[in-house]
């Protein structure tokens, strides 16, 4: 630890420590469950972890005596401290006791910003839900587009120490930040967390101090992390309470801190003659499995809702295969499925057409394909839409001549169950002839519509499936056909800037 | 293949044992799961092979004939009570025949000519055209002999009064670069109060330069699989290790693509020297540099390049071979 702290611009050390009393310490260890607890420690204890030094845990002096007034007496060797936290492994017990021994005795003197970050990371992946996560797309500039006669991909090569090497050259002197890169392999996804204290200090000095305002430095709203999935043009940033900054914007100055690193990140991507900037997808939700499968370096960006057929694993779509396709197997997977609930359900479904379910169910399965299960586990939790459309009435001045007639949408709050409200049923002949010298916009209501659950899009299946909703005149934005959290409905569309695939 | 059930034979038979299985799984309550999961492989297979033959029978020459033969006799008019069964299936079996004619000429041009195209009608009721929408299926055969999971590209004509195409929905994955493509031979048409300034398209074009792409991405992974198959990065250890007196000295570490597309490949010796080298449009390797710890390793960099800079990527294995043994 250096005596002196003088402002610098570097980055804070991974081997920095933070005094294991300090409350965020204590929080950040009891958020974890005691199985992810144990297997943390002993992750710290690990070879791989002691080589860099940067978990080394206060060990007994060879000589020394134990202490007896010692609650937690030092181990004499790292063998001897995996053994303890092995054995407590299989032991029951309570979390408190674990976090104690960690804290007042095996890393007495404090725990290390890496190990801090590596906590930190656990909890994310044990509730992969606790990040509000939104995709950003990184796009070349237009300048440079204009330059590039040959077509170019424009999926910039990630390369972590470059990366961090360039961020914090962006970052201002006056804050200071640690950096953790975590691989998630699962999902194909590196994780950066970054830490930020408002200091100009990169030393102790800046962690130390409980008074007042430097004790908020350890607000999760300071912690934020940037998800980069392989071999794909987007990052997802985690943003905790705003949702719809755009990065660069002067608009969120109470996140300036989170601002400027944001800011830090499209140009620690470019390089000369390749400029990045950041560019809004219309998409944020917390389950990062969907993130990845909308916004990621596989097939399915572009294919949502029904379209997904086309994306998904499918062996017998091969020129190879002589079989005549035939929709038998889907007959047969459904007629299963209806028997089962036919003994569970209740008795008001019995008496229901077998053929009319089915036909439900094969609306259902054309319009949403095999997305939108209850328990794919890719749901959005919110989603929400600005229908920009004139007011049925003149709807025949619309672009395609058809007539909108779109069912509104009510949430209720709670168990995510959706009521359908009412259906606008105009005599568009009528209106037609009688209203022909309205002005050509007509009027345009504003609507939003928005919905809020566990897993929307499965709810909307679950709809259609119930006949609670007609899913040959639902609107395609109901399946979540384009992919996005938000979005402007024109047309009955939701509008898309060039061709909704690009 | 419902017709078929219908039509063949040994199809009552086959519905016995359909009702008896279903008879026996309603009856037991507690069914012994084994004996269940037993039940429908061997079901499952046998479908499966069923329907194999099905299609075998159906494209075969004999079957055709045999079929026109029923066809032409069909028309000629026969009392209702004394109809033959195979007069009476044979207009189920002579479209099924069809169906698969056509199924397997598809087929054959999907292995052939790798781009083929099909009508899709897009689901949504206001979708633009009326829901018309072209689907492209650019079929990439990989290594092994067999067929990668087709890619798609759905177009729609978004510009009423228009003939002009846009990407509508795609399984193209990011590392290709399918926007800028578009860009360049689908331009959209600009729209300065409401007259379309058209813009020339070119469909053909599109397609040719995509499918460019996919297949030369595809054959940048193959020959960097082939890559750590010549070096046996792939095997097993203990399968090396039983067989130590045979096998040379391991002298690469790793060998694998550093980007997306598959364009730069890395290469890493075991006594940690790291190369990189970047793979031109046509698989030639443009450039490349190796750093060991004392300095730049100009002869394996040559290797690499191979002579006068003409080295082709799948020659890298090759020629580091060459120098190492």
């Amino acid at each position: 630890m250096s005596l002196l702290s003088i402002p610098t611009n570097a980055a804070f050390s991974p081997a920095q420590l933070l005094p294991s009393s300090h409350p965020s310490v204590t929080k950040t260890l009891q958020r974890l469950s005691r199985a992810s607890l144990l297997a943390l420690t002993l992750d710290w204890l690990s070879d791989q972890n002691q080589e860099s030094e940067l978990t080394t845990p206060y060990l007994a002096e060879p000589d020394s005596e134990d202490d007896e007034q010692d609650p937690y007496p030092a181990a004499h060797s790292l063998f001897e401290l995996r053994e303890i936290y092995t054995e407590l492994q299989s032991r029951k017990g309570s979390k408190r006791d674990v976090v104690d021994r960690i804290l007042e005795g095996d890393w007495r003197n404090g725990i290390t910003l890496y190990q801090l970050a590596m906590a930190d990371m656990q909890y994310l992946y044990d509730h992969p839900t606790s990040q509000k996560w939104t995709a950003l797309k990184l796009v070349k500039s237009e300048s440079d587009v204009q330059n590039h006669k040959k077509a170019a991909t424009s999926v910039p090569r990630f390369h972590p120490a470059t990366f961090l090497r360039n961020l914090q050259r962006e970052v201002l002197p006056d804050i200071k930040v640690h950096y953790n890169l975590d691989r998630y392999e699962k999902l194909g996804l590196t994780i950066l967390r970054v830490f930020i204290v408002d200091s100009p200090y990169n030393t102790s000095l800046a962690l130390q101090s409980t008074s007042g305002r430097r004790a908020m430095a350890f607000d999760t709203s300071r912690t934020f992390y940037v998800a980069f999935p392989d071999a794909a043009p987007y990052i997802y940033i985690s943003l905790t309470t705003t949702v719809s900054t755009i990065p660069g914007s002067s608009i969120s100055d109470n996140k300036s801190l989170r601002s400027l690193v944001l800011d830090g990140i499209p140009k620690a991507f470019s390089r000369p003659r390749d400029r990045y900037s950041l560019e809004s997808t219309n998409l944020s939700a917390r389950n990062l499995e969907a993130m990845v499968e909308k916004r990621g370096g596989a097939r399915s960006n572009a294919a949502g809702g029904g379209w997904g057929i086309y994306a998904e694993e499918n062996k017998k779509d091969t020129p190879l295969n002589v079989h005549l396709p035939t929709p038998d197997s889907l007959h047969e997977h459904d007629g299963e499925k209806e028997q089962a609930e036919k003994v569970t359900g209740m008795k008001r479904r019995i008496e229901e057409d077998v053929q009319v379910v089915k036909r439900r169910k094969l609306v259902a399965r054309g319009r949403f394909g095999n997305s939108a299960k209850q328990d794919d586990g890719k749901g959005i939790e919110r989603f929400e839409v600005m229908i920009r459309d004139p007011f049925p009435s003149s709807a025949h001045n619309s672009r395609d001549d058809t007539p909108l007639d779109m069912p509104v949408e009510e949430t209720s709050n709670g168990n995510g169950t959706k009521r359908k409200g009412r259906r606008s049923t105009f005599d568009l002949e009528l209106s037609k002839q009688s209203e022909d010298d309205v002005e050509a916009e007509g009027w345009r209501p504003n609507v939003r519509v928005v919905f809020q659950g566990k897993h929307i899009f499965a709810g909307v299946r679950h709809l259609v499936e119930e006949g609670l909703l007609d899913g040959e005149r639902m609107p395609g934005w109901m399946t979540g056909d384009e992919g996005v959290s938000v979005g402007l409905v024109q047309s009955g569309r939701i509008k898309g800037f060039k061709g909704s695939g690009l | 293949m419902t017709d078929i059930e219908s039509s063949t034979p040994e199809d009552p038979i086959e519905a016995q044992l359909d009702n008896e299985i279903s008879d026996l799984q309603s009856q037991s309550k507690h069914p012994l799961p084994f004996l269940q999961t037993l039940l429908t492989t061997i079901v499952a297979t046998l479908k499966t092979q069923r329907a194999l033959q099905a299609a075998t029978i159906l494209s075969s020459r004999a079957s055709k004939s045999i079929l026109s033969h029923l066809k032409s006799r069909q028309p000629a008019p026969t009392q209702a009570s004394q109809r033959s069964p195979e007069a009476e299936d044979g207009s189920p079996l002579i479209s099924l025949a069809t169906a698969q004619a056509a199924h397997n000429q598809e087929n054959l041009y999907r292995a052939c000519a790798s781009i083929t195209t099909f009508r899709i009608q897009d689901p949504d009721p206001n979708a633009v055209d009326g829901g018309n929408v072209l689907g492209i299926r650019i079929d990439v055969s990989s290594s092994g002999g067999k067929f990668a999971r087709p890619y798609y590209v759905m177009l729609n004509k978004p510009w009423p009064g228009q003939d002009l195409l846009r990407v509508h929905r795609h399984t193209v994955p990011p590392c290709i670069p399918l926007a800028s493509l578009a860009e360049r031979h689908l331009p959209s048409p600009r729209i300065d109060d409401d007259i379309v300034k058209r813009k020339i398209q070119d469909l053909r074009a599109f397609v040719r330069a995509l499918r460019r792409e996919v297949v030369g991405y595809h054959n940048r992974s193959t020959v960097i699989k082939a890559l750590r198959k010549t070096f046996k990065l792939d095997e097993d250890v203990k399968l090396k290790g039983r067989r130590k007196g045979k096998d040379r000295e391991r002298v690469i570490a790793d060998i694998s693509a550093a980007d997306a597309e598959a364009k730069q490949v890395r290469i890493e010796w075991v006594d940690g020297r790291v190369g990189r080298a970047i793979i031109g449009e046509k698989g030639e390797v443009l450039k490349c540099a190796v750093f060991g710890e004392d300095g730049r390793d100009y002869v394996n960099e040559r290797r690499i390049l191979g002579v006068h800079g003409e080295g082709t990527m799948d020659g890298i294995g090759e020629r580091l071979l060459e120098g190492i043994y």
